[in-house]
């Protein structure tokens, strides 16, 4: 049975989750509401506690909205991040928080962070398993986007080559990604530092500006949100070696001079095979150095979000498991208003079992309605925290509409309209000759 | 289908056992009409709630010919109304957001699937005869009379042999109540209907065969 569960394609695998959480409601709504037909009653007592019909809708949208809004935003951003991360298989930087690595290659994030020497950049260039070992140097922006110094390599493998306009044949060009804010021509003055500690003035005895030269396509990464410029340029702008000897002085990139290397935070490494990056990892993790997959770091700290997201789901879960049983307490109170209808009902003769439909269909439009409700609310206010989260990481977050919402709506409806046989019942238990005084 | 009443040794509690209403015996012929009158906390309306097959804590025997109301259940109890016991209240309980047809047809939503369309052609009939516009949206804007007039429709449309009524005429003026009680007298003698009126209005009681007055909880 396990097998062939596992067996199934994901898709159906969901389709009969679903399946198998709705059918409580179903059940319970085919067996009340065999051969009865309850609805015009139903929509008339809606319609005349309408605005209490209202409250209880929203109760209930806004409970299940709270809950998917955040799981949707969690799968979100996690997407987002797992993206970011995608180009990059393996890191190698000097030992320290491969976190704080993760956070200032993948997500631009300012950080301080040790140096690879020129002979350890030499020996990862120089392996013939390593397609790019693309070295990079950060601390410098403009106009808040950061300015990196790498190679014309890794902007071809982040862009895969989609670049308008051309990457750089000078030194005094830069790519930028698709949201930094300026044009192809247009010129820059690197700043020293990013963010408010940014200072304009600190490089401008550095010769000319530099010209835009080309524009890479969308990455849905914090790299669209980058300046991209020779590595060797943001090296001489802060006086050091170029990476490449004085008779070499003009070249543009790769191979650089272990000799004159300055040193690099971090260098992104790519194969040809996805094996090999096993075989780097350990071959470049020693006393001097250490090798990553960001992959597996973003793993681990999904693993510990897990719990978290474990945690926000059961809480979620039961705030609405409680607005359900204080919308179905509410229920009954709310069946005394309309007492005198449903013991008019039983008077003229009605089954208990239509008085009950009557009652049980009433609680299930206002929990699938709210549901409903709650489904595009959720997905409401995901969306603008996605479009929050989006403008200040630069990573694309979108809160698509998932199947673990579906099967919480699911859920939810199912067990409630299970629950709401209790408020039928209860209606069943007053006197009707009580009811009918008034 | 029209039937006597026969009551004996009726006895009517409260639900700590206080005797609200006792009724040695009382006999109706089918077709008869009885008017039921008395102060008010007298126990007219348990009486009628208990010949309904409505109240609870009753002992003593209510048969409507073979059936006695009082033993058994309550699913019971309503099938009976359903079939043979058609209802009339003072403040008619209409739903206010239904039109006249589906408020006089409302059993249709519960009767088996064949006996739908036989009640809504029915309660059309009622309703034509009693000049009401079944074609109304709702039933929000009538007048006292049109809604209880929609009710008593309501209460014909299965055809039962039995009519109660409790006060039909109290929320009326005098002119619609004039014209129900008119109505109400002619379904019992020209439709064949048991019926059983609680009523302090004496127009309506003057067209009833017999009058019951109580006092007290037990006939005067």
């Amino acid at each position: 049975m396990i097998d062939l569960w596992y067996s199934l394609p994901a898709t159906a695998q969901d389709l009969a989750l679903l399946a198998l959480l709705i059918l409580p409601g179903v059940l319970t709504g085919a067996t009340v509401l065999h051969r009865y037909h309850p609805w015009p009653l139903v929509r008339a007592l809606i319609w005349r506690f309408r605005a209490v019909s209202a409250i209880f809708i929203l109760l209930i949208a806004v409970s299940v909205a709270m809950g998917i809004g955040l799981t949707a935003q969690e799968r979100g951003l996690r997407r987002a991040t797992a993206q970011a991360a995608d180009k990059f298989d393996l890191i190698v930087a000097a030992p320290g928080s491969e976190m704080a690595v993760l956070m200032a290659t993948v997500f631009l994030q300012p950080t301080d962070l040790p140096l690879l020497d020129g002979g350890a950049y030499a020996a990862i260039a120089g392996d013939n398993r390593v397609d790019l070992a693309a070295p990079i140097a950060i601390g410098d922006s403009f106009g808040g986007a950061p300015i990196i110094g790498t190679t014309a390599d890794l902007v071809h493998h982040l862009s895969d080559g989609r670049v308008t306009g051309q990457i750089w044949r000078s030194a005094d060009q830069a790519v930028i990604g698709a949201d930094v804010p300026l044009q192809i021509g247009s010129k820059i003055h690197p700043a020293h530092g990013t963010g408010e500690a940014a200072d304009p003035d600190a490089h401008s005895g550095h010769g000319d500006p530099l010209i835009v030269s080309g524009r890479m396509a969308p990455t849905g990464t914090p790299w669209d949100r980058a300046i991209l410029v020779p590595i060797e340029t943001v090296w001489g702008i802060h006086g050091l070696a170029n990476g490449h000897a004085p008779r070499a002085a003009d070249q543009i990139g790769p191979p650089f001079d272990a000799a004159y290397f300055p040193g690099t935070p971090a260098v992104i490494v790519r194969t040809r095979d996805l094996w090999v990056n096993y075989a780097l990892r350990s071959a470049y993790t020693n006393g001097n150095q250490m090798a990553f997959f960001p992959g597996a770091v973003l793993a681990r700290l999904y693993a510990v979000m897990g719990d978290v997201r474990q945690a926000m789901s059961l809480m979620a879960l039961l705030t609405q498991a409680l607005v359900a049983a204080s919308v179905l307490s509410a229920l009954v109170i709310l069946t005394r208003l309309f007492r005198r209808q449903l013991a008019l009902l039983r008077a003229i003769g009605a089954p208990g079992r239509f008085v009950m439909s009557v009652v049980w269909s009433f609680a299930a439009t206002l929990a699938a309605t709210g549901a409903v409700l709650g489904l595009v609310l959720g997905y409401g206010a995901a969306g603008l925290l996605s479009a929050l989260v989006s403008e200040r990481t630069g990573m694309t977050v979108s809160a698509v509409p998932g199947w673990a919402e579906i099967h919480l709506i699911a859920g939810f409806v199912s067990v409630t309209s299970v629950l709401a046989l209790g408020p039928a019942l209860a209606v069943l238990r007053q006197s009707p000759a009580a009811n009918l005084r008034g | 289908m029209t039937l006597p009443l026969h009551v004996t040794d009726l006895m009517v509690r409260s639900p700590r056992g206080a005797p609200l209403l006792v009724l040695p015996h009382l006999r109706l012929g089918a077709g008869q009409s009885l008017g039921i009158r008395g102060p008010s906390g007298a126990g007219k309306t348990t009486l009628l709630h208990a010949l309904a097959g409505l109240a609870d804590h009753v002992s003593g025997q209510v048969r409507w010919g073979e059936t006695n109301l009082v033993a058994p259940s309550m699913a019971q109890r309503a099938a009976f109304r359903a079939r043979h016991i058609g209802l009339i209240f003072q403040d008619f309980l209409l739903f206010d957001e239904l039109g006249p047809l589906a408020n006089a047809a409302i059993a249709a939503l519960y009767a088996p699937k064949n006996q739908r369309d036989r009640l809504r052609s029915a309660a059309e009939q009622r309703l034509q005869g009693l000049g009401i516009n079944s074609e109304t949206r709702t039933v929000a804007s009538f007048s006292g009379g049109e809604r209880q007039r929609v009710a008593v429709a309501r209460a014909l449309a299965h055809d039962p042999g039995i009519l109660l009524a409790d006060e039909p005429t109290a929320s009326l003026d005098r002119e619609a109540a004039d014209r129900l009680a008119q109505d109400l007298a002619t379904l019992s003698r020209e439709g064949g209907k048991t019926l059983i009126v609680v009523s302090h209005d004496a127009v309506l009681l003057d067209r009833m065969d017999r009058v019951l007055t109580l006092r007290d909880g037990g006939p005067a």
